[in-house]
């Protein structure tokens, strides 16, 4: 028996030419929220698809639970509970009867079944909307609800596809302390996520998917101190100033221009201590600062250092970054 | 990460239980899904009952009045049966094809809805999933028959406690029929309005030459033809003399008939939901 709850070799899928996975591998282990990030067509639906048995893979091998998901697809789905993207859920039923099917088809004893469905629509805040049917649910609700409903067969492993996707802040939230609980219980889950905040929060491992392979792997601390440091962002007054001051910066770190001419990019450690050393080296020198302002490292950056790319949807722009005016800082 | 994997692992394994779905036990549950789905769906039931009433009302007391003015010749026209007996065990069928054909539409929503993955990704035989979906369509199809079963009666005269159980019978195996052809329609197509245009398309021909409005024999031999391949017409004949006794067709070939189809389209229907990958 595999010490692993989840094995992918050089795991692949094409859709008629298009290859959507290009060989991915991974290990995760029992016990581990494990993420797999990406932008929107990476390949994470894809990957999840194929180690749920929902589709063949092209090539490579998965093993979950212990059992390959092409060779032994049923031992795999008795081990696995699945909370896809988009609802799979019977919207005229209640939440109960969706329970209770799901259970037979599981092959759940009747009274081990409901004392779990109670059990777990609790868990999930849900008990008091039991017996109402899920067409009166919100998109949150049904959420949970699915997450519940994943776990009613005592799954070994948990997957979940986007499992905030297009849900209001507040739902996010309480899906999020779901997923959390499940994380102090010990549940194995695999996740995919486009939200860098949510792997962040959420996993013990992530893997950072694009254009259908793994271009990083680690926690979340792990890749992010693979970005070097606080990146610090300086406005300067105009596109000269802006070269003095890049000159001026290099010493504390790794700098570059923006694409916008006057910002300065600068990864440092510690920025706090850094940005009025900065500040009044640069007033000695007789150039102004307009806007200074700093990030921790993010997933994002990890992402942005990798792709060149930023994660979310849009285009990398340095002029949005500079929130912090001169007066908070300087003075 | 310091965690102690090994005993994670071990503590994982004892105290999950790892469950097998029983062929029946999913056969059941979605059964009883497609019986609780129509239970909710009121406008469902008023649907498939209307339809045949409308039939019933305008169609087969409208004939009847006129057919009755010809005195002698309506029984000679119709067997032996005054229109309205003749027609009614035609209404029971049709209202069972129209709501078992039409049940195939549910399959198209699961897969827009997403329910289809909820079933595909459980571990439960396949086979047994979609014959449970079969067996509780057909049952809902049965109670509509049944309730229009009733009224026919009302209106065309009590054939007798058996003779009814028996029609209902062969209307139980023309509702199998009809969903597992509905349903085997509905697995190879993407939407619903791709399916509303089969309905009309098919339903409404196989209908017209069932023999459930007026015999058949009087046809041209294509329409003849025809209606000998259509497996409603053994339905209709079938619960006619069962109902009745006056058929065109022995009875035992109209059974064999309609157990054939039926065998048929469930053997195709379980073998191409088997085949199901989501891509």
């Amino acid at each position: 028996m595999s010490s692993y709850a989840i094995i992918a070799e050089e795991l692949r899928k094409s859709f008629n030419g298009f290859e959507a996975v290009r060989g991915v591998s991974f290990k995760v282990r029992y016990g581990e929220v494990y993420g797999f990030l990406g932008p929107n067509g990476a390949g994470k639906t894809t990957t999840l698809s194929m180690l749920t048995t929902m589709i063949k893979p092209s090539g490579g091998r998965g093993i979950v639970a212990g059992y390959d998901v092409v060779e032994n697809p049923v031992e795999v789905r008795k081990r696995i509970g699945v909370v896809f993207q988009d609802p799979t859920v019977d919207r005229d039923l209640t939440a109960w009867q969706n329970m209770m099917i799901h259970a037979s088809i599981y092959g759940i004893p009747r009274s081990d079944a409901e004392k779990r469905a109670r059990e777990l629509l609790e868990f999930v805040e849900l008990d008091k909307f039991a017996h109402k049917p899920l067409r009166s649910y919100s998109g949150g609700m049904i959420r949970r609800f699915e997450i519940a409903r994943a776990l009613l067969a005592e799954p070994e492993v948990v997957f979940m596809d986007e499992p905030t996707i297009g849900l209001d802040p507040q739902a996010r939230a309480k899906v999020w302390e779901v997923i959390q609980e499940l994380k102090r219980q010990g549940v194995t889950v695999f996740l995919t996520t486009h939200y860098m905040d949510e792997a962040d929060r959420l996993c013990d491992r992530i893997a950072v998917i694009d254009h259908g392979r793994i271009i990083a792997e680690g926690a979340p601390d792990e890749l992010k101190s693979r970005v070097g440091g606080d990146t610090v962002y300086l406005r300067a007054i105009d596109s000269d100033s802006a070269k003095k001051l890049l000159a001026l910066v290099s010493e504390y770190g790794e700098a570059k221009l923006a694409a916008d001419n006057v910002t300065v990019v600068l990864v440092a450690s510690n920025a706090p201590s850094k940005i009025p050393q900065i500040i009044s080296s640069a007033e000695r020198a007789g150039v102004k600062i307009v806007e200074a302002r700093y990030n921790r490292p993010s997933l994002d950056d990890v992402f942005l250092l990798l792709t060149g790319r930023r994660l979310r949807d849009e285009e990398g722009d340095w002029r949005i970054w500079g929130r912090l005016v001169r007066s908070r800082l300087g003075r | 990460m310091s965690r102690e994997l090994a005993t994670v692992d071990e503590g994982l394994r004892g105290s999950s239980r790892v469950y097998s779905p029983g062929f029946s036990s999913a056969l059941l549950a979605m059964a009883y899904r497609q019986v609780a789905r129509f239970l909710v769906a009121r406008s469902r039931m008023a649907n498939a009952v209307i339809m045949p009433v409308m039939w019933l009302v305008f169609f087969g007391l409208g004939w009847s009045a006129a057919f009755s003015t010809l005195r002698g010749v309506e029984r000679a026209l119709f067997g032996g049966l005054e229109y309205l007996e003749f027609l009614a065990p035609g209404i029971v069928i049709m209202s069972v094809f129209m709501a078992g054909f039409g049940s195939g539409l549910g399959v198209i929503w699961d897969r827009e809805f997403g329910y289809l993955k909820e079933v595909l990704v459980s571990p439960a035989p396949r086979q047994a999933l979609i014959l449970g979906r079969l067996v509780g369509d057909s049952v809902v199809a049965l109670v509509q028959g049944l309730l229009m079963a009733v009224l026919v009666s009302l209106v065309a005269g009590w054939p007798g406690t058996a003779r009814f159980l028996a029609a209902l019978a062969a209307a139980y195996v023309a509702a199998l029929a009809s969903s597992s052809i509905g349903t085997f329609i509905a697995l190879s197509m993407r939407s619903p309005e791709g399916f509303h245009v089969v309905i009309n398309l098919i339903m409404m021909p196989m209908l017209f030459i069932s023999g459930a409005f007026y015999p058949i024999e009087p046809l041209p031999e294509w329409l003849k033809a025809l209606a000998y391949i259509n497996p409603l017409y053994y339905a209709v004949d079938l619960s006619r003399g069962l109902m009745y006794g006056v058929h065109s067709t022995p009875l035992t070939l109209d059974a064999i008939g309609l157990l054939a189809v039926s065998a048929a389209f469930i053997a195709l229907v379980v073998a191409k939901f088997s085949k199901t990958y989501l891509a």
